[in-house]
């Protein structure tokens, strides 16, 4: 219980969202957000663990402020005003990923043209649930005045998994105005459980032959796994079976990343990119449960038997006892099951200004990098079981000097219309530092925050010659 | 973990005292009769029926930690020319009779439906015999009124009684 309160603490609406990361040109983990970004250097080495460090967690609906207050207030009224203010669409998601190695470098072919290859492993975690509101009303109320309510039992919709990505991309500028890309994936799961495909209801209406008639109907399916080797191997061998299966030995499947850019202008760029257009088959170390049926009861019927000494009453309550435990019996089965990828989708117009101004040194440069700012507007999207994830950012990035970068951000989304964030990125050299996060106004006080997402890492670059 | 350093005004040593207190309404038993049983192999009406359920919800250790108080509801329609007196007994595992609920259930002369009901609560000493009770004994006993009849093959009517246990229950860590 506490432990789900606290993750109020780390929220992020838009988890998974990396509004300052995408289109941060001098942070080359942005190609990972668009596999057809600009890049401008000849490679990249990521320090091994410590190129892309990212932390994102958020739950809408309340803060842990709305709980945790010290005002005096009594806690489980407090409860209580939060159960009812949220609703069933309210989520809590955790997302982290870690890059284990990462390096990319522009190749020349036979005729000339250049092209950029990218390729690392990170591990992903991803935790993910929506509130379960009838399950917390039928919790602080119970069935009473609540006559005809349906308690939706589909509510409760769960997911969590660690996993592994291998990836390898491919980024090419066809000309001034196109750069395109793409990015194939080997995902390798190494745990997973989810439950979101609930279909059921209990409802209790008034009854024919007796006060009430409650009607339980349940379709429900937790779907889990890599699991057993938590509870039947060693510590070493468990180590062993995680590091396996952080090496493509887990449950595989298979993705893409699509993206481009496109400089209709050196003043105008639009870019996009789809994430993760792929899925995992999840065959091995599979167990799945499952519970099924429909019961109607009206209680327990006593048929006094003409002489009164055979004990009906106790066969009908056996019967219901008997229907009520095969209502409940969980069947447990081992066939393999397909889980898509969250699909995310990113796009981005900007526009740069501000050259810098030394006129006699510029005239012979076409491609300009010297533009000192760009604004813009970025959408996030991003498919979950229940819904699209969605959130809508302005931007603002500042070039100070040539080895740092600002860019800031204000995010709008359905829950949270006050998102600032701050991005940097310094070069010492060759070594390049960044470091992101957003809900910066909520960090006087962070439990008041419903979401916080931070990314950090170092690169080792191998910058252009001219440069 | 910045984010440890500048959270403010928060107790959150509260989660210690969760408690939830839902109300949970279930029905209990349904009973339907005709004159015909309470009468024997030859038309003569007996003294009264009873039925018998071991019935181990109320003794269960759920039941135990977190039931705070509870309301058995009755209500009976009766169309039969016949008083009754309705009782429930609550036993234990050692057939120790915890408690016992009765009520009187008058007769309906024109066979209309005449409804009484009865509310039993539970709670301080009480409630704790019905947290020991496993087995619960109906007896319907045929009672004589001044407009009451004799119920015979053809009597019309029948007693029907309706119940449900309201449960306030309370959750906590």
């Amino acid at each position: 219980m506490r432990w789900l309160l606290f993750l109020g603490f780390f929220v992020s609406l838009q988890a998974q969202n990396k509004q300052i990361l995408y289109g941060f040109k001098e942070v080359p983990q942005q190609i990972l957000l668009n596999p057809g970004a600009q890049i401008d250097y000849k490679g990249y080495i990521g320090v091994p663990l410590l190129s892309h460090i990212h932390f994102n967690a958020g739950v809408t609906g309340f803060s842990a402020f709305d709980i945790f207050a010290d005002d005096g207030r009594d806690f489980n009224q407090k409860i209580q005003d939060v159960v009812y203010d949220m609703d069933s669409k309210d989520f809590f998601g955790f997302n982290q990923q870690l890059d284990l190695f990462s390096a990319g470098f522009r190749f020349k072919s036979s005729s000339e043209k250049t092209f950029f290859i990218s390729f690392g492993l990170y591990q992903e975690s991803d935790v993910f649930f929506y509130f379960p509101k009838d399950y917390a009303v039928l919790a602080l109320e119970g069935n009473y005045n609540n006559l005809n309510r349906r308690f939706n039992l589909g509510d409760l919709s769960v997911s969590a998994e660690v996993s592994s990505v291998f990836h390898v991309g491919i980024n090419k500028k066809i000309n001034s105005k196109w750069t395109v890309g793409l990015r194939g994936k080997i995902y390798s799961s190494i745990v997973q459980a989810s439950s979101t495909e609930n279909y059921g209801s209990f409802t209790t209406v008034e009854g024919t032959s007796n006060f009430l008639t409650h009607r339980i109907d349940l379709d429900m399916k937790l779907q889990t796994s890599g699991l057993s080797f938590a509870t039947d191997s060693t510590a070493t061998n468990q180590v062993d079976v995680l590091k396996s299966r952080l090496l493509l030995g887990g449950n595989l499947g298979v993705g893409i990343d699509v993206g481009f850019t496109h400089e209709p202008s050196p003043e105008w760029t639009i870019d996009a990119s789809l994430q993760d257009l792929g899925f995992i088959n999840y065959s091995k170390d599979v167990q799945n449960y499952e519970v099924n049926g429909y019961l109607e009861y009206e209680g327990i019927q006593s048929v006094f038997p003409p002489i009164a000494s055979d004990q009906t009453a106790q066969e009908y309550w056996d019967e219901v006892n008997d229907d009520f435990e095969d209502l409940f019996k969980v069947d447990s089965t081992t066939t393999a099951y397909i889980k898509w990828r969250p699909l995310k989708l990113n796009t981005s117009v900007s526009y740069n200004f501000g050259k810098k101004n030394n006129k006699e040194c510029n005239c012979l440069d076409k491609s300009d990098p010297t533009f000192q700012n760009r604004v813009g507007a970025h959408l996030f999207a991003l498919k979950r079981p229940n819904h699209l994830q969605w959130a809508l950012s302005a931007f603002y990035y500042r070039k100070l000097f040539k080895g740092l970068q600002l860019k800031t951000t204000y995010t709008v989304d359905t829950y949270s219309s006050k998102n600032v964030g701050l991005g940097m990125s310094a070069a010492l050299g060759p070594v390049q530092f960044y470091i992101m996060a957003d809900n910066l106004l909520d960090y006087q006080n962070v439990a008041k925050s419903q979401s916080v997402s931070l990314q950090l890492g170092f690169n080792y670059i191998f910058k252009n010659n001219e440069d | 973990m910045i984010s440890f350093s500048c959270v403010k005004d928060t107790d959150f040593d509260q989660t210690d005292s969760l408690v939830l207190t839902p109300i949970v309404e279930v029905n209990l038993v349904e009973i339907q009769e005709p004159a015909d049983t309470f009468l024997d192999d030859f038309g003569v009406e007996v003294l009264n029926i009873s039925d018998l359920i071991v019935f181990d919800v109320f003794s269960s250790d759920f039941v135990d930690e977190n039931l705070l108080k509870a309301e058995l509801v009755y209500e009976v329609t009766n169309t039969l020319n016949k008083a009754f007196e309705f009782k429930m007994e609550f036993y234990d595992l050692s057939k120790t009779l915890q408690h016992t609920i009765s009520f009187n259930i008058e007769n309906s002369p024109t066979n209309k439906p005449l409804v009484s009901e009865h509310t039993e609560v539970f709670d301080t000493s009480s409630l704790e015999a019905l947290k020991q009770s496993s087995t619960l004994d109906i007896t319907i006993t045929l009672m004589s009124s001044p407009t009451g009849s004799v119920l015979t093959t053809a009597s019309k009517g029948m007693i029907a009684l309706k119940s449900k246990g309201v449960f306030y229950l309370q959750l906590s860590e």
